[in-house]
C-alpha cells in the first residue's frame, strides 16, 4: 500500500470516530495494523517510520516454555511515559496481538492472554510520550500451538 | 451478567483490577475449521465515571475467554465499568464496584 492511499485511510477512519469516545480505538484508526503480516510491517502501520529501541526499562514476562499455545499469560511493565503499548508476535498469520492506550496519569502493568501457533518471538513497543519509541523482544517456546481451537 | 467477571481492589491508591471476558474469540483460521464466522473482541475499555482507566485494541489472537489484568489510580467505593465491542458489533457492559 502507498503512503498516500494510507494516509487517506487514517484521515477517513479518524473522522468516523465519535468525538465523545476520548479513547482512540487503534482498529478503526489503523487498519492496516491487524492485518500486516510481520511484525516490521505491523509496527510500521502503526507507528510510521518509528525507529524503536530495545530498552531494559521495559518488562516483558512469559513462561520460557508455554505448554498450551492457546492461553499464555503475557505480562508488560514499564516505568516510562507511555502513551501506548502494542504487542506484537511473528508466528500467527497476522502479527499484532493487541495495542493499548495508556490513559493520563495510568500505570503502564498489563496482563494478558494471547494464543500462539507455535514457538516464536513477542515484541513489545512502547511508544513515550517523549515521542521515542521503545522495544523489547522476548523468545518464547509453545509445545503446543493454540490457534486451531 | 455473566458475561465479564470483574474483580478490583484497592490499595491505597492504586486500584488492582481483574477482568475476565466471556468470549469465544474466533480466529480466521479456526473458524474456517468450525464451518463459522470469526468473531473476536476488538475493543475494550474500563471506565470510572468519565475517565477512561483502561483502553486495548486487540486482535485475534487473544485466548479463548481473554483475561485482562491492569492498575490504576483509583480509590475504594468508586465504580469501574467495563465495555467491549467485538467483531460483529456486539457490545457488552459491566461494572463493579471497587473494594
Amino acid at each position: 500500500m502507498n503512503r498516500r492511499k494510507f494516509l487517506g485511510l487514517g484521515i477517513a477512519a479518524a473522522a468516523l470516530v465519535p468525538a465523545t469516545l476520548s479513547a482512540v480505538d487503534f482498529r478503526k484508526e489503523k487498519p492496516d495494523t491487524w492485518t500486516a503480516k510481520s511484525v516490521d510491517d505491523a509496527v510500521k502501520a502503526l507507528y510510521g517510520d518509528a525507529k524503536a529501541e530495545a530498552s531494559e526499562k521495559i518488562t516483558l514476562k512469559t513462561p520460557k516454555v508455554a505448554s498450551n499455545g492457546g492461553a499464555i499469560p503475557v505480562t508488560i511493565k514499564t516505568d516510562i511515559e507511555a502513551k501506548s503499548v502494542a504487542l506484537f508476535q511473528d508466528i500467527n498469520p497476522e502479527s499484532a496481538v493487541c495495542a493499548w492506550t495508556v490513559p493520563e496519569g495510568g500505570v503502564v502493568n498489563y496482563s494478558t492472554k494471547i494464543k500462539m501457533k507455535g514457538s516464536g518471538k513477542l515484541t513489545v513497543i512502547v511508544e513515550g510520550k517523549d515521542g521515542k519509541f521503545y522495544s523489547k523482544t522476548n523468545d518464547l517456546e509453545v509445545a503446543l500451538g493454540g490457534c486451531e481451537g | 451478567m455473566g458475561n465479564m467477571k470483574i474483580k478490583a481492589k484497592a490499595d491505597g491508591e492504586i486500584v488492582k483490577a481483574k477482568v475476565m471476558a466471556k468470549h469465544e474469540m474466533l480466529t480466521y483460521d479456526g473458524a474456517k475449521k468450525k464451518g463459522k464466522e470469526a468473531n473476536f473482541i476488538t475493543h475494550i475499555v474500563g471506565k470510572v465515571g468519565e475517565a477512561v482507566v483502561f483502553e486495548m485494541s486487540s486482535s485475534q489472537f487473544l485466548s479463548k475467554n481473554p483475561l485482562f489484568k491492569f492498575t490504576f489510580k483509583g480509590k475504594k467505593g468508586d465504580e469501574l465499568t467495563m465495555t467491549w465491542v467485538d467483531l460483529k458489533g456486539d457490545t457488552k457492559t459491566e461494572s463493579k464496584k471497587i473494594k
